[in-house]
């Protein structure tokens, strides 16, 4: 096996997955963000400016904590939560944002663009771009600007212009498509802040490298708080932005297992899921390849998810090649199973997770009877379930107005 | 790749004798059915169409615009498929074996029938164009090779020059040059920067280029005709199809289209 931090390749390949499939007129942005990304990613004076902005701003490094009556209620292994529903704007988004708007500063571009499922991304993407007194325009379905009108209020209280896209299946990957559209046409004033380890390379890449700081961060707290790495670390996976954050400095530690969790909506045999890495076969979507909902025809076919943010048909190249690799398991949880954890965590251990990090807690009813009391799993807990209130509340049939 | 001659060149050289530049018009294969399909094809070659551009729905057309996204759905609802599009190539030539046709859509849709693509050219097909695929790629590296079709690539105005020549190297057919930054249908056309963008391209390749995206009027034809060796019409056909198909009337289409060939030939 090639050493899995060393990819993806120069052509922005892992394994046989990712590359750049896009129009031409993306080309030559695509090489000028690598060349840039190349040149700042190791210039001291650039990192520091993250590290300043990932403290001060952001306010890390999030806590790991011990989830001390979950782990009652499993009586199985230890269950510590990565902390990252405690960042600044709420969920670990914000970690790819501060990162990429200086990338986008370096570059002298004037106008920055995002995708949104959840709204996450687009608020962290806000957020950023305010402070940089950047002009900020925000796509999303129009059913999630729907279903998380929370998020879209704070998107536009930070100043930027939300899109709803009505066109397909009016979710994250018409806000995608969307977004590119807008990309092609204003491609020299304009930044595209990819929210998630998807898109043509070198997005994959840059996305992860931003988030790696949560496994980083993991290394040093496991070793100090219970002086060895994890048995496990679970993360859901919807793009996979998050996960791949937390896996990748964990993967050339082959002892520590690696669990992504995907959606599978009103379940894998009902074929209303957001499980390509589960259900889907390898084709291309967003200008790279990787597992896919597609029919027999490679056209994309229609995805179902309780949470916004994982409602997507495509997933990120390199959870690609860590499921055929082996390296890294993918399993996948309904909706009802996702709703119950929400419900449990929150009455447990009085923290509310957003519906994408409920399904990562959810995994726990699956895996925890495989692991002993002296072991220790740590659960990626994405972002926080404010935005989820009304979602959470029609579930359980309760009207909020 | 190495390939073959095929329809294409043999058009493309009879153009160039006759001193003529290239009409190339498209319509999405299943807008509003294959059956008008197969009839705005033979009648856009009777209006002056030098060479047919069939586009292959697929449902995250990422360089479409609006009116050629929707042209894509409604050909979805039909449940359009390639095969079917080949089948529609093979009855178009039992009437029409000398116009070229050209298969345009997004690498998913190919990669999915990559089988089928090894024996597109036995239904009369002569090229493909896949809009999401760097033209500088080895396309067999993906299962996709057929030496008796031609790759038709893109380039854009913000194409670089080392990527011209390695575009132009792997290229058979013509070169398709994008006139705009934007999605097509869009309305940015800029004459001056696109001459001295086609000079620089034909500086490097012998093979012809033509000009598409954002092509509305007679006048923007007749222009761009001026500079290039053909253009590419494509969203306002499109358009004027889903106005006209309730009444299956289509004779305001080949008026248009006469009126185009004209112009970019006066």
């Amino acid at each position: 096996m090639d050493n899995l931090t060393d990819l993806p390749n120069s052509d922005g390949f892992f394994g046989e997955y990712g590359g750049k499939f896009v129009p031409e007129t993306l080309m030559h942005a695509l090489k000028e963000l690598d060349e840039t990304y190349a040149k700042l990613k190791n210039n001291p004076k650039f990192i520091e400016e993250i590290d300043q902005d990932l403290v001060q701003f952001v306010g890390r490094p999030s806590p790991l904590y011990f989830a001390k009556r979950l782990t009652d209620h499993y009586s199985g292994p230890q269950i510590w939560l990565k902390r990252e529903d405690l960042n600044h704007t709420g969920a670990h988004k914000i970690n790819n944002t501060v990162g990429q708007i200086l990338l986008a500063k370096a570059m002298g571009k004037k106008r920055i663009i995002a995708e949104t499922g959840a709204g996450q991304h687009g608020v962290a993407t806000a957020t950023v771009a305010a402070r940089l007194g950047l002009e900020c325009h925000i796509y999303m379905g129009a059913a999630d600007v729907k279903r998380q009108s929370l998020n879209v209020y704070r998107i536009k209280l930070l100043g930027a212009q939300v899109h709803a896209v009505d066109s397909g299946t009016a979710t994250l990957k018409d806000a995608l498509n969307e977004a590119m559209r807008d990309w092609v046409t204003n491609i020299e004033d304009t930044y595209y802040i990819i929210g998630s380890v998807t898109g043509p390379h070198p997005y994959p890449m840059i996305v992860r490298d931003f988030n790696a700081i949560v496994g980083r961060e993991l290394r040093k707290q496991s070793m100090e708080q219970f002086e060895q790495y994890p048995h496990a670390i679970v993360a859901c996976v919807g793009g996979g932005s998050n996960a791949i954050g937390i896996f990748y400095p964990f993967l050339e530690e082959f002892n520590v297992a690696l669990i992504g969790v995907e959606a599978a909506g009103s379940g894998l045999m009902s074929g209303k899921h957001a499980a390509p890495l589960n259900d889907g076969e390898p084709g291309i979507l967003h200008g790279a390849k990787s597992y896919l909902m597609q029919d027999k025809n490679g056209q994309v076919i229609d995805t179902h998810s309780i949470s916004a943010g994982l409602d997507y048909p495509g997933v990120g190249p390199e959870h690609s090649n860590l499921k055929d690799s082996g390296r890294a398991k993918y399993i996948a949880v309904d909706d009802d199973e996702v709703l119950s954890s929400f419900h449990l965590v929150t009455k447990l251990e009085g923290i509310m997770p957003a519906l994408e990090t409920a399904h990562a807690f959810a995994a726990l009813e699956h895996i925890a009877k495989n692991y002993k009391s002296n072991q220790h799993i740590v659960i990626n807990v994405s972002g926080r379930g404010d935005k989820d209130i009304n979602t959470v509340a029609t579930m359980d049939g309760i009207s909020l107005d | 790749m190495e390939y073959l001659l095929t329809r294409l060149d043999d058009r493309i050289l009879s153009l160039n004798k006759a001193k003529k530049k290239a009409l190339v018009a498209y319509l999405v294969a299943g807008d509003p059915s294959l059956d008008s399909t197969l009839e705005l094809m033979h009648g856009f070659v009777d209006a002056g169409v030098d060479i047919l551009e069939v586009g292959v729905p697929f449902t995250d057309p990422i360089a479409e615009g609006p009116i050629i996204q929707a042209a894509h759905d409604r050909a979805l609802k039909n449940n359009t498929s390639l095969s079917d599009i080949f089948k529609l190539v093979e009855k178009f030539r039992e009437k029409d074996s000398k116009t070229p046709i050209i298969l345009m859509g997004y690498m998913n849709t190919f990669l999915a029938n990559s089988q089928a693509l090894q024996e597109a050219h036995t239904s009369g097909t002569d090229a493909v164009l896949i809009v999401d695929i760097p033209g500088e790629s080895n396309l067999e590296k993906f299962g996709i090779k057929n030496k008796n079709l031609a790759f038709i690539s893109l380039i854009a105005p913000t194409t670089s020059e080392d990527r011209i020549s390695q575009i132009c190297n792997k290229s058979s057919g013509f070169i398709y040059y994008v006139t705009l930054r934007g999605v097509t249908g869009s309305s940015h056309l800029d004459i001056s920067e696109t001459e001295e963008n086609i000079n620089y391209i034909k500086s490097q390749t012998l093979l012809p280029v033509f000009a598409g995206f954002g092509i509305k009027t007679p006048d923007d034809a007749s222009n761009l005709s001026k500079i290039s060796d053909g253009i590419v019409i494509g969203s306002s056909l499109v358009e004027m199809i889903h106005h006209q198909s309730n009444q299956k009337e289509f004779k305001k289409i080949y008026n248009y289209l006469h009126e185009i060939s004209e112009a970019i030939n006066r």
